[in-house]
């Protein structure tokens, strides 16, 4: 059976609840990513901020705006011992292309990693993350 | 000047036929490491849109059986190059999309231009030039 914690993507990148919306978007351009947790300072996590949340403000200051007002507060617990079936089942019910994974061992609200929809779709293809870069690779004589 | 569309759209975008089965459709997104696929027919003109999460749709079927044409997001929006961004914006937020297909602004014409993709006006805003290949 395959488990939430084989697939999705160890560790979260993260914001604080009073930094800028412009922090967030540069964070996101400079990883590459599509969403960002909002943690505080004590590491539990409040919400998360996707690009769709910040494509809002487009345009817009986004110096004075801060995460927190931006962000969709966290509400949805995934486990990284549960069947991978129930998480695309909850991403199905609520179109949401990213899971937060909390475990409980290493503390309530602390999120251990991230599960996106793309992670399924490499799942399904049976396509191994980071064939590509291999296959890009110029052999070397090393 | 009111910035449209044009300004930040790629041009060319990835796509699939109607009958590929859902296995190819992963198979080319996972390879190209893109989020979406865009549908044509023969004469490339747009059908629908797939994203990740539509494929998920198709999670536990018969990836094999299940067609492309099965689990497309119908093509509804005409966004041409000359929109106003602001309106593809509003319409990305709404329809909680992350990419947009450009079609030709010649009417009754339905071949891709290209796309406007979420992850390009985000680089706008942090003010980043342009996205890494």
């Amino acid at each position: 059976m395959t488990m939430v914690c084989d697939l999705m993507h160890r560790g979260v990148l993260y914001c604080y609840p009073d930094d800028s919306a412009k922090v967030v978007a540069e964070m996101m351009a400079d990883n590459r990513l599509r969403s960002v947790a909002v943690v505080d300072e004590s590491g539990e996590v409040w919400g998360s901020i996707s690009m769709l949340d910040l494509l809002k403000l487009y345009g817009k200051d986004l110096e004075g705006t801060t995460a927190e007002k931006i962000m969709r507060p966290y509400r949805i617990e995934v486990d990284p011992q549960w069947p991978v079936e129930k998480a695309i089942d909850l991403m199905k019910k609520g179109k949401i292309d990213h899971l937060l994974i909390i475990d409980p061992h290493a503390g309530p609200k602390r999120p251990v990693g991230i599960l996106t929809s793309f992670d399924i779709v490499l799942y399904m293809s049976h396509v191994e993350r980071g064939t590509y870069e291999q296959m890009l690779r110029i052999p070397t004589t090393s | 000047m009111e910035e449209t569309v044009m300004h930040v759209m790629k041009r060319g975008a990835i796509t699939c036929s109607r009958e590929a089965s859902v296995r190819e459709v992963a198979q080319i997104m996972a390879m190209n490491r893109i989020h979406y696929c865009v549908v044509v027919n023969e004469s490339h003109e747009v059908l629908g849109i797939i994203s990740a999460r539509s494929i998920l749709r198709a999670f536990g079927k018969d990836l094999d059986f299940t067609k492309a044409k099965d689990i497309l997001l119908p093509y509804t929006i005409t966004i041409t190059p000359s929109s106003p961004l602001s309106e593809a914006i509003d319409l990305m937020v709404r329809k909680r999309i992350e990419h947009l297909i450009v079609v030709s602004d010649r009417p009754g014409s339905k071949v891709v231009y290209g796309l406007l993709h979420g992850e390009d006006l985000v680089f706008a805003m942090a003010g980043r030039k342009e996205a890494k290949p």
